[in-house]
């Protein structure tokens, strides 16, 4: 029994019963540890252009097959409290940035693997951080001195689409070409002369079939549902919008019609007709020849529509009813009542399609005037259209994290080798036990080009020692060449394998954080999970289109 | 003392991963494509499948099955998906795509356990489609649009084809011609709505008929339905959403009378209300009215007695069908009947059709719908023939709209995996082996086909191999005589649009199959359920007990 380690006397009974209880270097610290380094562990292999995907079922029985660091940890409900804290860095990352997740636990990964040996070395945990942070600190002031370009015009597609490139061939790759074409595309002419870039506005619209290859892009929006009238083709619409129901008014209190009289009776439905007819007939009135509504849409008032040459489209998620509203610049009404010419909103065409056996009405704009494009993926399943889509997702974040700070640096493990070499010669100049722990922090940056290497099949220390000669000799945007046999370098900046300057700059100081966090803890108390029925889950459908 | 397992994910998480995975991914599919596999076509074998509620249904498409075999494993499930995909975009080939998935992964998995990374192959792969596309497109023949007399002839074909591997393969010129006319019927988008199939079981099937118009079955009727007459010549139609029956006006409305004449008055005023709807359907001049909604007994007496002719509850798609046939539109409301809004057809008739009732509307001025009435025997048989027909209206479509065309029966095949070995021997490398690999994975369709027919592959893949060398580009499995034959020639030929579909979607599941290395499994969220199944992917399991 000597591995036996005494609990504190008496804890366990100031607790619940059932309630745990672990303390200590041995108990907590190094359980955290393996549970983060088991965690990065999974993820890892997914790192870089030639990660590979993890297949994810999650507890709704769905299934995602995806390199995305992101939505594998969404989805794989991670239990354990310290492998938690760094899967909320990654989450902090997606929100800050969009795209690097996987940088993070990897990286923190790699921090608390070193970070496990400095503490069996005798090291104390406050020295471990203290070194840590003084490294983060400086990693973060080198990490300017590594910008090796800047993104320049981002109105010009083609350079948008050579930066957008390399976000999408680490998800994509092979396809990343023709998406960050698309990409490019759909982000430079919706981003305004002035003013800020949403992600919001580049839509996606996924329709199963075809191939990838038959993906397009279109500026307007695109909506899988079916014209509800006659009439399925406009040009040069006039769209207004309701946000109420296409039906005659209803009144919020219970009410009774009290009929007195026979006349009154004869009355009553002819009244309401005509009533309807006079809406609609005033809404046609003013040029609307589009009618776009949040709500359901009547027999009868469907009926008018038709006989007044008004293509109705019924949308039921308020967002896509918004966004809509911005691409055709209109304003939503909440009552049926004849819009004035400023609140109708105006497009090309409006048309019904068919995309494979999908019926989607279309709302497009010929000009690169609206504020939304849509990029309207195909593939050959669902799970594949998922995965296009996310990397869409970090292609438009890499947009707008260039639009915040276009300062560029050397992609390929070329930034984390030179950050590396930097810092070890930092830590040779410090006095104190931190040294140790300094040098560690820029061993750890060795992780990622490793994991490059590994992941293509390569030997990483190979790599890794080939990239320290080349930088050494000043070369510091050469990187890890994934298209090479064996472990070759190249020049990143050549080769246009450029990451925004935020992607690691946040994923730095995340991942720091997240690991610090981690080695803080000495103790560990958990409560009994309380019985009774399990609280009911959130609403954990992933595919937010209309729901965010 | 046993240090305590860390536990990272909730319990009950079943993950595998690493090689072994992948490997057993690649089994799952094969076994999918296993079920399939007999099915491909002209002699290939139909499947009976019986579902959880006992329902039978017997199919040789590949699609129908799969949907039908309620797959679970999470890598199969993508085969089952392009065959849907497949299905969706070019309605024809659920087959071959699966069938080529497979393959695929099949030729791939001795490469896997070799321990080349997928990565490359993945890379491989999408070249050699690109490839692969780019020769269908170099040596598919286009059909010139103009000529309306060769169009028809290669549209025929085209169908002909698509059926040859059906059950109806018998009836194929029969089928293809009635196909084709019904295609031709519709305007320029083709909407396949506009194609109705109705089935009336009895008869043969050759007394199967395509009506140029609609039919629909009888609906429902009321008292005095007897006395209606059942045939116009030149009648007008109403189309009405409108219920024609007593009924109270407005949900939430009240009737407050004082005394007993009021009361009277109020129940002639609903009366009045009905017999004003009426009289003015009547006034308006139509002879024929068919409303979505029930027309009731007060109301069929009514059009009896003057000489028209009512149905009500018909099928919303029925009566759009109509409104398309004969023009008009919808009325939710009798107040403007004019005549712009009625319909017209030269011949409206009841028609007795096996053991069932039709009404028919021929000779509409607009025509761009068709309705086939299918006979057949068992219900089973004739659901087939539906599906079927579907695959061949589709293929028809498809011919229209991407007018090239290639030869079927396994020659375009052979052709590119001529092409691709001989560009494979080009390049160095492990790319190389890979498209090699390819290339002999397109053979399996022709090999196939001789199995299915009970020939022997060998022999005809080597007469084909050889073939194919000399430049008969064309040349295919014939099934009639167990022999090669110019299929080109022979007539047997499909949309390209098709293969490169089926290519395309092929190599992307096979890409995404080979792309994964480990599967988690989260336990089902329910309260009172099992931990989750035993971990179906026979991987090894992850470094850490649970």
């Amino acid at each position: 029994m000597a591995l036996h380690v005494p609990k504190a006397p008496g804890f366990a009974q100031m607790l619940k019963d059932g309630a745990k209880h672990y303390s200590g270097l041995e108990e907590a610290v190094y359980r955290n540890i393996q549970a983060c380094k088991e965690l990065a562990q999974t993820t890892r292999t997914a790192y870089g252009p030639n990660g590979m995907n993890k297949m994810v079922i999650n507890h709704l029985e769905k299934l995602f097959v995806t390199n995305d660091a992101a939505t594998i940890l969404r989805e794989l409900q991670v239990q354990h409290p310290a492998a938690k804290m760094i899967v909320m860095a990654s989450h902090m990352q997606e929100q800050e940035v969009g795209d690097g997740t996987n940088f993070i636990l990897v990286f923190a990964g790699a921090l608390l693997e070193q970070a496990e040996e400095l503490l069996r070395m005798g090291l104390s945990v406050s020295e471990v951080i203290e070194g840590y942070d003084m490294a983060c600190k400086k990693a973060l002031e080198i990490l300017p001195e590594c910008v090796c370009s800047s993104a320049k015009n981002l109105h010009d597609v083609g350079e948008a689409i050579s930066l957008i490139r390399p976000a999408i061939m680490s998800k994509q790759y092979g396809n990343e070409d023709f998406l960050a074409d698309l990409i490019g595309q759909a982000c430079v002419s919706i981003f305004p002369e002035a003013g800020s870039f949403s992600v919001d506005n580049v839509r996606v619209c996924k329709i199963l079939g075809c191939g990838l290859s038959g993906s397009s892009v279109l500026h307007g929006m695109v909506f899988k549902k079916e014209a509800e009238g006659d009439i399925t083709s406009v040009k040069d619409a006039k769209i207004a919008v309701f946000s109420c129901p296409f039906d005659c008014m209803v009144t919020e209190t219970k009410g009774t019609v009290l009929i007195k009289n026979a006349e009154e009776l004869l009355n009553f439905s002819k009244g309401e007709e005509n009533l309807m007819e006079a809406q609609v007939k005033a809404i046609a009135d003013t040029g609307a020849t589009v009618l776009v509504t949040g709500g359901k849409v009547a027999d009868m008032a469907l009926h008018y529509a038709n006989k007044y040459q008004l293509m109705v489209v019924r949308l039921n998620s308020k967002w896509d009813l918004r966004r809509l509203c911005k691409t055709v610049g209109a304003t939503a009404l909440p009552s049926l009542t004849a819009p004035t010419p400023e609140e109708m909103g105006r497009c090309d065409s409006v048309y019904l399609s068919e995309v494979g056996d999908t019926q989607v009405v279309v709302f497009k704009h010929e000009k690169e005037e609206g504020a939304i494009s849509t990029l309207v993926i195909r593939g050959s399943t669902d799970n594949l259209m998922d995965d296009i889509e996310r990397a869409v997702d970090d292609g438009v974040n890499t947009f707008k994290v260039l639009v915040r700070d276009n300062r560029l640096v050397p992609g390929g493990g070329a930034t984390e080798i030179e950050l590396a070499k930097q810092i070890t010669s930092y830590g040779e100049s410090c006095p104190g036990l931190e040294q140790y722990s300094i040098k560690k922090f820029a061993e750890a940056f060795e992780a990622l080009p490793r994991a490059l290497a590994e992941n293509s099949g390569v030997k990483g220390s190979e790599l890794i020692s080939k990239l320290y000669a080349v930088h050494h000799e000043g070369n510091k945007n050469m990187g890890f060449d994934i298209e090479g046999e064996g472990p070759a370098v190249k020049d990143m900046l050549e080769a246009g394998v450029l990451d925004p300057f935020l992607v690691k700059y946040w994923g730095i100081k995340l991942a720091t954080n997240a690991a610090i966090t981690v080695l803080r803890v000495d103790q560990i108390i958990l409560a009994r999970p309380a019985g009774g029925p399990r609280a009911p889950k959130g609403k954990t459908d992933l595919d937010d289109d209309d729901d965010e | 003392m046993m240090p305590t397992p860390v536990i990272v994910l909730k319990e009950g998480t079943d993950t595998s991963q690493g090689v072994p995975q992948l490997v057993s991914n690649i089994n799952a599919c094969q076994v999918i494509a296993e079920a399939v596999r007999t099915t491909l076509g002209p002699r290939g074998m139909d499947k009976l499948i019986v579902d959880n509620r006992g329902k039978a249904t017997i199919s040789n498409d590949g699609a129908t099955i799969l949907n039908l075999l309620d797959v679970v494993h999470p890598a199969a499930k993508t085969l089952v998906e392009i065959a849907r995909a497949q299905d969706a975009e070019v309605g024809d080939g659920t087959t071959s795509v699966t069938l080529l998935a497979a393959e695929f992964l099949k030729q791939l998995k001795s490469y896997v356990e070799e321990g080349l990374h997928a990565q490359t192959i993945i890379r491989a792969f999408r070249t050699a489609t690109q490839l692969a596309v780019k020769k269908i497109k170099d040596i598919a023949v286009t059909i010139k649009k103009d000529d309306r007399e060769e169009q028809r002839k290669l549209l025929e074909k085209c169908a002909a084809t698509a059926l040859n591997s059906k059950l109806i393969a018998g009836q194929k010129e029969f089928f293809s011609n009635m196909v084709v006319d019904a295609v031709m019927m519709l305007d320029e988008l083709l909407p396949l709505k506009m194609i109705g199939m109705k089935k009336v079981q009895g008869g043969a099937l050759e007394d199967s008929q395509l009506v140029a118009g609609v039919a629909f079955k009888k609906t429902i009727s009321y008292a005095g339905f007897e006395m209606q007459p059942k045939r116009y010549e030149n009648p007008k139609i109403a189309l009405l959403n409108i219920e024609l029956e007593l009924k109270a006006e407005k949900d939430n409305a009240e009737v407050r009378v004082n005394n007993i004449q009021d009361y009277q008055a109020i129940v002639d005023a609903e009366w009045t209300i009905l017999y004003d709807k009426l009289e003015k359907i009547f006034k308006s001049g139509a002879k024929v009215v068919l409303s979505k909604l029930p027309i009731g007994d007060v109301a069929t007496q009514y059009f009896a007695d003057r000489d028209l002719f009512c149905a009500g509850r018909v099928q919303e798609e029925d009566l759009k069908r109509t409104m398309m046939a004969c023009g008009g539109s919808i009325q939710t409301s009798v107040g403007s009947l004019t005549d712009d809004v009625l319909g017209q057809c030269e011949l409206f008739e009841e028609v007795q059709v096996g053991g069932e009732r039709y009404n028919f509307f021929k000779g509409c001025p607009k025509a761009k719908t068709c309705t086939i009435i299918l006979r057949g025997g068992a219900e089973q048989f004739m659901e087939e023939t539906e599906r079927s027909l579907h695959d061949a209206i589709m293929i028809v479509r498809r011919t229209i709209k991407n007018d090239s065309i290639v030869a079927g029966g396994g020659s375009i095949e052979m052709e590119l995996s001529k092409y691709l070995r001989d560009y494979s021997r080009t390049i160095p490398g492990k790319q190389q082996l890979l498209i090699g690999a390819y290339a002999k994975a397109l053979e399996v369709i022709p090999r196939q086909l001789c199995d299915n027919a009970g020939f022997d592959a060998t022999n005809i893949l080597n007469k084909l191999r050889a073939k194919h060398a000399q430049g008969g580009m064309w040349y295919g499995v014939d099934v009639n005589n167990e022999d090669i034959a110019d299929n080109f020639k022979a007539c047997v030929w499909e949309p390209a649009i098709v293969r490169i579909h089926a290519l395309t979607a092929a190599s992307e599941a096979a890409c995404l199959i080979l792309s994964v290395d480990e599967t988690i499994k989260n336990p089902r969220s329910t309260t009172d359920g099992p931990p989750g199944p035993a971990g179906r992917g026979r991987g090894r399991p992850h470094g850490h007990p649970h």
